[in-house]
């Protein structure tokens, strides 16, 4: 399968969740998802619990606020009836079986392509340059974000201004940690931008190696595309 | 209108929403924290007004798509609070870069324009955000205003109007706080990096 | 064509470095600057990537460069390489690549000794033009040499810096059962034992990504060890929980230990942090802001990040030449910086030790080492051996 088809699936899958009305709906593409991701044969437990651990605090927290504390479903507060409890759980359920689709949709996705580089991915993908290029920017520089966060922390840990754990301390100077990876960032944002990157023309030599024909659609592309249009015929026709 | 330092500048604002907003959304605090790059970067780019606000959009944008992916689901349907924040940013909160930067810092002019350009922002992106997570999300968007939101249904408020003045009622602190972050990391921001963004970009050599 | 640039620091060398590739090649030459923003792409994720970015069907095969083993670092991400890494990881993305002319500006000297001949050899014979800057070297064998000469800037005095410096008494420590890896790693220390002496100098060696920083970092509390103890004249001290009150840490990179935009900002912020610890014999500021005057930054509202980055090192070295720290760290502190630097530095650390400062440094530097009476340690096989 391809990026791109991979991308059009989750897509369609997703659309189909914001679409659907109830449980049952809901269901069907989340039997649709979990069989993409066995597919994928990979082992799928661990996208499983990350989606579970995103929702998780979210479910908990929409059970205190619309379970406990209010009462009673948004359509009965709308319709002025009293309503009930458990209204509210099976909208709360509603909502979140809805989000644990969208996180494990994109979970199946990475799952899928496990084992390829950030740029092979981006590379395959049908996309304007500038989109491409933008998106690998994106990423790299999540990944300098993380690196000053790294040296930051070193920064004020050896200055004694933050400890290692948690503490009354940390919380006092918590702003100083983002000042100082900002400072940080930009330390090394200038020194690609004004030095490295004109010098070599390192953005032309991205564009080249991302400039590779994006491959043509797969079989398992227009087959999964097929099940994921048919996934958002049936969760329409529950509506 | 797109050179490399604004690339670099868009993909590091976003990056900042991406990782404060994430942190505040986890923790469940009745704020967002998740537009600071986009005020950042429009205060970075001016007074190129027009590239202040496409920049500023486009970092809110990707932070909000990356979130949706990683983390919050809810996020990627706010793209219009974003737009609002990107627009009051660069046409509002960017006059005040002058202000932000002077040294020593001037505590009447500077606090004045943050709670200024704070409300403001706030009150926009308050009236824009209110119906999306009252009819999409039913008033429970997993942050913890959802808490505020609660309070007034219970209090006998329709969805709607409980959303909006929840809404009212912490936006406008929010965002006089993210004004606030975002003109104290635009204060420490070096010359150069802002000078990199304001004119086409150049190679620069440099004695050392 | 193969070009060493000398001169000493603030003499234009890194402009004209600079000035050389884009009228040579504009846009077209590779750059390997001092650290890793500037010697890498910062465009991947993965090793694997960066050489791709780079790789051309167009090398020549007659370029080869590859002293680690990049296939099997293929999914590590750069940055998490150390600084002698990145280099060799640079130069063999240039093998690589089409490129007919590179630059280096100073990054060779963070390079052991091995691979550093290794890649002053491969720069001496592979079919492109090279230009150099490298505090280490006065002339190489059949490269031409062009000097610079440019006003004297951020004056630095260490003579002076040094000599208002008062004995201490420092604490022996002592390093029992140390255990460390990092997380999807080898073990940096297995099992690692060491007592260091007060008033002594110790130089740490090992090959590049052995585990030098990654003691410093322990030491300093950055770090937490899985395993082992550190005690301080017999009593339990653990920074990693308690906070660093012992070590004064100047880092390779020295835009790591920054705590503040302006110099003010982090002198202020750095000592009412230090003042938590009744021990320590804390330095007034107008006696910090005397100490940065003479490592060449005269104003307090200087921005650390707008100075040039020779000044940036040399200010780095501040709290460790406060003497407010029984223990100094100096992590490659001769990185950048031209003999006559180096030599006020050496004198410098010689005066700290004779004070009862206990002295750690790394560096592969091996002049800078010779004139430093020291302790070896080597560092090797997850062992620390003196």
């Amino acid at each position: 399968m391809t990026p791109n088809g991979a991308i059009g699936f989750g897509l369609i899958l997703i659309a189909a969740a914001g679409t659907a009305r109830g449980l049952t709906g809901l269901g069907v593409i989340l039997a649709l998802l979990i069989a993409f991701a066995l597919a994928s044969r990979r082992n799928i437990a661990a996208a499983l619990l990350w989606s579970l651990g995103i929702v998780a605090p979210l479910a908990a927290f929409m059970a205190l606020v619309w379970i406990g504390f209010v009462g009673r479903a948004p359509h009965e507060i709308a319709a002025g009836v009293e309503g009930s409890r458990a209204a509210a759980a099976t909208y709360a359920a509603t909502v979140c079986l809805r989000l644990f689709i969208i996180a494990f949709a994109v979970q199946a996705l990475f799952l899928r392509f496990a084992g390829w580089t950030p740029l092979r991915f981006v590379r395959a993908l049908t996309a304007p340059p500038l989109v491409k290029k933008l998106l690998v920017l994106t990423l790299s520089l999540i990944e300098t974000i993380l690196q000053a966060i790294d040296r930051a922390r070193t920064a004020l840990v050896a200055g004694g201004l933050i400890t290692r754990r948690f503490s009354q301390v940390n919380l006092r100077n918590g702003w100083l940690l983002v000042q100082t990876v900002w400072l940080t960032v930009i330390a090394i944002a200038i020194g690609r931008t004004r030095d490295k990157w004109p010098i070599e023309g390192t953005l032309s030599r991205l564009d080249h190696a991302l400039a590779a024909a994006a491959p043509r659609p797969a079989i398992a592309d227009f087959a999964w595309g097929a099940a994921a249009v048919l996934c958002l015929g049936i969760v329409w026709g529950l509506r | 209108m797109f050179t490399t330092p604004r690339l670099v500048a868009i993909a590091l604002c976003a990056a900042l929403n991406f990782a404060i907003g994430n942190v505040v959304y986890l923790v469940k605090l009745p704020i967002y924290l998740d537009s600071i790059g986009t005020i950042l970067c429009a205060l970075l780019i001016f007074p190129d007004r027009l590239a202040a606000l496409c920049c500023a959009f486009i970092a809110g944008l990707i932070g909000i798509i990356l979130t949706g992916l990683v983390l919050n689901p809810f996020l990627p349907w706010f793209a219009g609070s974003v737009l609002v924040i990107a627009l009051i940013s660069a046409l509002l909160t960017a006059r005040a870069s002058d202000t932000f930067r002077a040294r020593p810092l001037q505590p009447l002019p500077f606090f004045g324009k943050v709670i200024l350009c704070g409300v403001v922002t706030g009150v926009g992106s308050a009236i824009v955000s209110a119906p999306v997570v009252a009819y999409l999300f039913g008033g429970v968007t997993g942050s913890g205003s959802a808490f505020v939101v609660a309070f007034f249904l219970k209090a006998g408020e329709q969805l709607l109007s409980s959303a909006m003045l929840a809404s009212l009622a912490i936006d406008p602190l929010d965002k006089v706080l993210q004004v606030l972050l975002a003109a104290l990391l635009y204060r420490a921001t070096p010359r150069e990096f802002i000078a990199m963004l304001r004119v086409p970009q150049t190679s620069a050599p440099r004695a050392g | 064509m193969r070009e060493l640039i000398g001169g000493p620091n603030f003499s234009g060398r890194s402009a004209a470095l600079l000035q050389r590739l884009s009228a040579l090649a504009p846009g077209n030459a590779f750059f390997v600057g001092p650290y890793a923003e500037a010697a890498l792409s910062g465009l991947s994720s993965t090793v694997a990537d960066e050489i791709a970015i780079y790789r051309s069907d167009a090398a020549a095969a007659a370029r080869a460069f590859a002293p680690l083993d990049f296939a099997a670092l293929a999914a590590r991400k750069p940055p998490t390489l150390s600084g002698g890494e990145q280099v060799l990881l640079a130069l063999h993305c240039f093998a690589l690549s089409d490129f007919t002319i590179i630059g280096i500006d100073t990054a060779l000297e963070q390079l052991d000794p091995a691979n550093r001949a290794a890649a002053l050899d491969f720069l001496s014979r592979v079919p492109s033009a090279t230009l150099l800057v490298d505090n280490r070297l006065d002339h190489i064998d059949g490269w031409s040499v062009r000097a610079c000469e440019g006003a004297p800037a951020f004056r630095l005095d260490l003579a002076a810096a040094a000599s208002r410096l008062a004995p201490v008494r420092a604490p022996t420590i002592a390093l029992e059962g140390l255990w460390f890896r990092y997380p999807s790693g080898r073990d940096i220390f297995r099992n690692a034992r060491i007592v260091l002496q007060p008033g002594t100098t110790y130089r740490l060696t090992g090959p590049n990504g052995a585990g030098k920083t990654t003691l410093f970092k322990l030491l300093a509390g950055v770090l937490a060890p899985k395993a082992g103890s550190i005690t301080l004249d017999g009593g339990a001290y653990a920074p990693w929980r308690d906070g660093n009150r012992i070590f004064a840490f100047a880092t390779q990179n020295p835009d790591h230990q920054w705590c503040g935009a302006t110099l003010g900002e982090d002198l202020s912020r750095r000592r009412r942090a230090l003042a938590r610890h009744k021990q320590i014999a804390l330095p007034d500021m107008a006696t910090l802001v005397d100490l940065a005057a003479q490592l060449g930054v005269t104003s307090i509202d200087q921005h650390l990040y707008e100075l040039p980055l020779v000044a940036r090192k040399r200010l780095s070295w501040l709290w460790p030449l406060s003497g407010a720290l029984p223990w100094i760290m100096f992590d490659e502190p001769t990185i950048g910086q031209d003999r006559a630097a180096c030599a006020a530095l050496a004198a410098t650390v010689t005066r700290l030790a004779a004070l009862g400062h206990g002295v750690l440094f790394i560096t592969h530097d091996d002049d800078f080492a010779a004139t430093i009476a020291h302790t070896r340690l080597q560092l090797a096989d997850a062992a620390i051996k003196a």
